[in-house]
């Protein structure tokens, strides 16, 4: 299997660099010829993916049969692991992450190719961009992080699985992210085929927005369970470190997002066109920055990867996209001239702009807190570290302004909003968000929460504001549209906003996309309002916290053979009832030296979790020491999660019917001439 | 006597209390700015990786000092002249370490420069020809197309 895997390897890589060449030719060409060498060159494209999946499903045998002659299981896998993080197995070292992400890849240029009568010669030439990325990876499997090495001799037992990935989640977190940061690359292949193609009009777009989209909810989804994964089983209540991993997933998503909001002036307006194309290359050149990042040892993360050369690979595929991209931009860039001015400052347009600098302004401040470390290094000789408190102080403002954006903008006329617009449209949405906060207020100062003596508490209620007018703005757009839809088809409100959002699902999927955004707002606006406690527990002893008390009942030990773990029975009271068991535990995984893992226990509810870890024990007494954390808020941020992943799809499905408006009468005609100035009542409509 | 006693007492208590509340607190805050040491790249308060050399060390330092020191900085700063300026993850605001501070605002700064100069040169560009110069009258439907586009209905 690992020879047949190593073979696979080695023949995608030729029919990648085929797919690769033949394109450029046929590009060149332009003729019949250069077109039937064009199909071949997709064909090829196409047994890539067959070629690399046997290379991956060779390597996935060679770890569900424990096949420890191949070096990659041997460090990665080990006999007790349990079937399904034999699967995980593939992704969990540098070697196999880079098959998978070659896998997927070349996934992903299957779709492309296979979909190539969307428009022929644009996908021939996006095809070819993609076989170009393609070909590095899998230079880099074949050479550089062979997953095929195998061992002199064979070993009894594996390394086993880093015990932190044990964990369902990881199973499928990896494989999230990895579809999101390869996704990036179709709209790349994309943008830089119809900059070299001078591709008229913005047919590109259309066909990218889809791609884009699917790539950004991956990468929500992969962001978000690492966020899930490391509240349940890094123990220290929380969902975000800053880590420079972390770090690396978050620019592309923030640059991604820059893009989709940008786009929407290309297509509605013709502006922005070299902005657009830049924010592509840059959303593509971060995901590879991450990766060169996080697997070249140039920052410390605790997500471990090996350390190794093939960052010098990264840092020459960087520097070649930088340039191919630069040179056609230059050679092409009168084809991006934009072909509309800009007519007013408030307005849709200018809305966009200004979520677009907000939103790379972030992605500017965590690049520049992840390479702080190598600046400081060089400048200093030490390795600074920016941590939490760094990225807090500048994100968080950063974040508000845009949730302040999001709230405004959709609100927002495009060309043109006057001041009797804003006013209509803000007076009930800028009053619900008042009166909500001033609820919100006064239920904290009753339950003796002094928030206005915390920098971050009042960051927070700050947020429940603006997340209150997001939602009010956004159910004003559905409500006042349904009426609209629901005095046209003399039906009822909830059809009318069924209707209207049927015609146009990408909009308003759009806003549920932001309702999803601020509840994962007002759940990371939460953690303000985090407190804890830690305390040795012999059996009988009592933890109070807030409204909880938890009572230490029983301790336990066990051992199998893939771990030993310690583990504490608490009784939960809360207000002095009886409320739950928790069995907070600690798994020290036997393969891996013996590293603890926590297994924490929680009782999530919408209002707060109670988190419970098991933190050891103490040496001298044998008692475990428990800690119990109170996480106001937190499922708000998966159920936002989801919310954005249902908005997401609503707004990936096309539209029911185009509405056609009936041509007016000559007495209709004169009666709007005579209206002209005025602002629609809904400016966003 | 007795009652003026406990009148005396209960708010130094309570001040006490709350004292202790703030060290606590303060502890828990300054151990989120200081990482620790041993190569393991997580915070202070969140090592646990088994046999570690610095973090039960650290851990105690850090107790130590929140009781001995009144200033949080001084604290920090205690911690960045024993264990080196990489243990502590807040930069400070003076120095080489004012330069992470100054980055994301100067970026930030030069961003909406951009814009602002992007949208001046629009503006002084020349207006598009109105539609009624054009006489488009009869080519309703290109202008219906062009108002759906923009107004998304």
């Amino acid at each position: 299997m690992p020879l047949l895997g190593s073979f696979c390897l080695l023949f995608a890589l030729a029919l990648a660099a085929y797919c690769f060449v033949v394109g450029v030719i046929a590009a060149v060409r332009q003729d019949a010829v250069g077109y039937r060498l064009a199909e071949t060159a997709r064909r090829a494209g196409m047994a890539s993916f067959a070629a690399v999946l046997v290379a991956a499903g060779a390597l996935v045998y060679a770890a569900l049969t424990d096949d420890f002659s191949v070096a990659y299981i041997l460090h990665h896998s080990n006999r007790a692991l349990p079937g399904p993080y034999k699967f995980a197995v593939l992704w969990s070292g540098q070697e196999g992450s880079v098959l998978f992400w070659a896998l997927l890849l070349s996934a992903y240029g299957f779709v492309l190719r296979l979909r190539h009568k969307v428009d022929q010669r644009l996908v021939a030439m996006a095809s070819m961009v993609l076989a170009g990325i393609q070909v590095f990876f899998l230079i880099l499997a074949n050479f550089a992080a062979n997953p095929f090495g195998m061992m002199d001799r064979v070993a009894a037992d594996g390394s086993g699985l880093n015990p932190l990935l044990q964990y369902p989640e990881m199973v499928i977190h990896p494989p999230m992210l990895y579809l999101g940061y390869v996704g990036v690359s179709v709209p790349f292949a994309f943008a830089l085929a119809a900059l070299i193609m001078r591709y008229p009009g913005e047919k590109w777009i259309h066909i990218t927005r889809r791609w884009t989209m699917v790539a950004w909810l991956f990468l929500t989804f992969g962001i978000s369970l690492g966020a899930h994964w490391a509240y349940a089983v890094l123990g220290w209540g929380g969902y975000w470190g800053w880590d420079p991993v972390e770090n690396a997933s978050l620019l592309p998503w923030l640059s991604t997002t820059a893009f989709l909001h940008s786009v929407m002036m290309q297509e509605k307006r013709g502006m922005m066109k070299v902005w657009n194309v830049w924010l592509i290359f840059i959303t593509f050149m971060l995901s590879i920055l991450g990766t060169m990042l996080t697997r070249s040892g140039m920052v410390s993360s605790v997500h471990a990867f090996a350390q190794s050369s093939i960052g010098t690979w990264f840092t020459g595929l960087l520097i070649v996209t930088f340039t191919v991209c630069l040179v056609f931009y230059i050679v092409n860039r009168d084809h991006l001239r934009s072909e509309n001015n800009l007519e007013s400052l408030v307005s849709r347009e200018s809305s966009f702009m200004f979520n677009n600098l907000l939103l790379l302004g972030a992605c500017f401040a965590v690049l520049c807190g992840t390479l702080f470390p190598m600046l400081s290094e060089a400048v200093r000789d030490v390795k600074m570290n920016l941590g939490a408190p760094f990225y807090n102080k500048v994100i968080v403002p950063i974040g508000l302004f845009l949730i302040f954006l999001t709230a405004v903008g959709p609100l927002l006329a495009w060309r043109n909003t006057s001041v009797g617009s804003i006013k209509r449209n803000f007076a009930i949405p800028g009053t619900v968000a008042l009166v909500v906060e001033l609820v919100v207020a006064g239920i904290l100062g009753k339950n003796g929460v002094r928030f206005w003596t915390d920098t971050w508490q009042m960051y927070a209620m700050l947020a429940f504001c603006l997340s209150t007018l997001v939602i009010a703005t956004v159910a004003s757009e559905f409500i006042r549209g349904g009426i609209v839809w629901k005095n046209k088809l003399q039906t009822n409100l909830l059809f009318g906003m069924y209707q209207l959002t049927r015609r146009n699902m990408r909009r308003y999927g759009g806003y549920v996309v932001h309702f999803g955004v601020v509840l994962v707002v007002i759940g990371l606006a939460g953690a303000a309002f985090n407190r804890d406690k830690e305390q040795e527990m012999a059996a009988g002893d009592k933890l109070e916290l807030g409204r909880y008390t938890l009572v230490s009942r029983a301790y336990t030990e066990d051992d199998n053979a893939n771990y030993q773990s310690r583990a504490a029975l608490l009784d939960v009271y809360k207000n002095g009832k009886f409320l739950t068991q928790l069995n907070p535990e600690e798994r020290r995984f036997k393969a891996s030296g013996g590293q603890p893992v926590h297994i924490i226990a929680n009782h999530s509810t919408l209002r707060e979790d109670l988190y419970v870890t098991f933190q050891g024990l103490n040496n001298q007494t044998g008692h475990p020491i428990i800690k119990a954390i109170i996480n106001p808020l937190v499922n708000w941020i998966w159920i936002g999660v989801l919310v954005i992943a249902f908005g997401t799809g609503m707004a990936l499905v096309p539209n029911a019917t185009v509405m056609t408006v009936p041509v007016p009468s000559a007495v209709a005609v004169a009666s709007i001439e005579k209206q002209q100035g005025m602002q629609p009542a809904g400016a966003g409509k | 006597m007795k009652r003026a006693a406990r009148l005396l007492i209960l708010p130094l208590m309570a001040v006490l209390l709350m004292g202790a509340d703030n060290q606590e607190a303060r502890y828990q805050k300054l151990g989120g700015k200081i990482m620790c040491t041993c190569g393991c790249a997580e915070m202070l308060l969140q090592c646990d990786h088994v046999g570690c050399p610095n973090s039960d060390r650290m851990t105690h330092e850090l107790r130590a000092n929140v009781q001995r020191m009144s200033n949080d900085e001084e604290v920090l700063d205690w911690f960045r002249s024993t264990w080196g300026v990489a243990a502590v993850v807040e930069p400070r605001t003076h120095g080489f370490e004012l330069l992470a501070w100054i980055l994301p605002t100067a970026g930030l700064a030069l961003g909406l420069l951009l814009v602002v100069l992007v949208i001046r040169n629009w503006k002084m560009r020349p207006a598009p020809v109105a539609a009624a110069d054009l006489n488009l009258a009869p080519d309703l439907e290109a202008l219906r197309d062009r108002a759906r586009r923009e107004t998304e209905i």
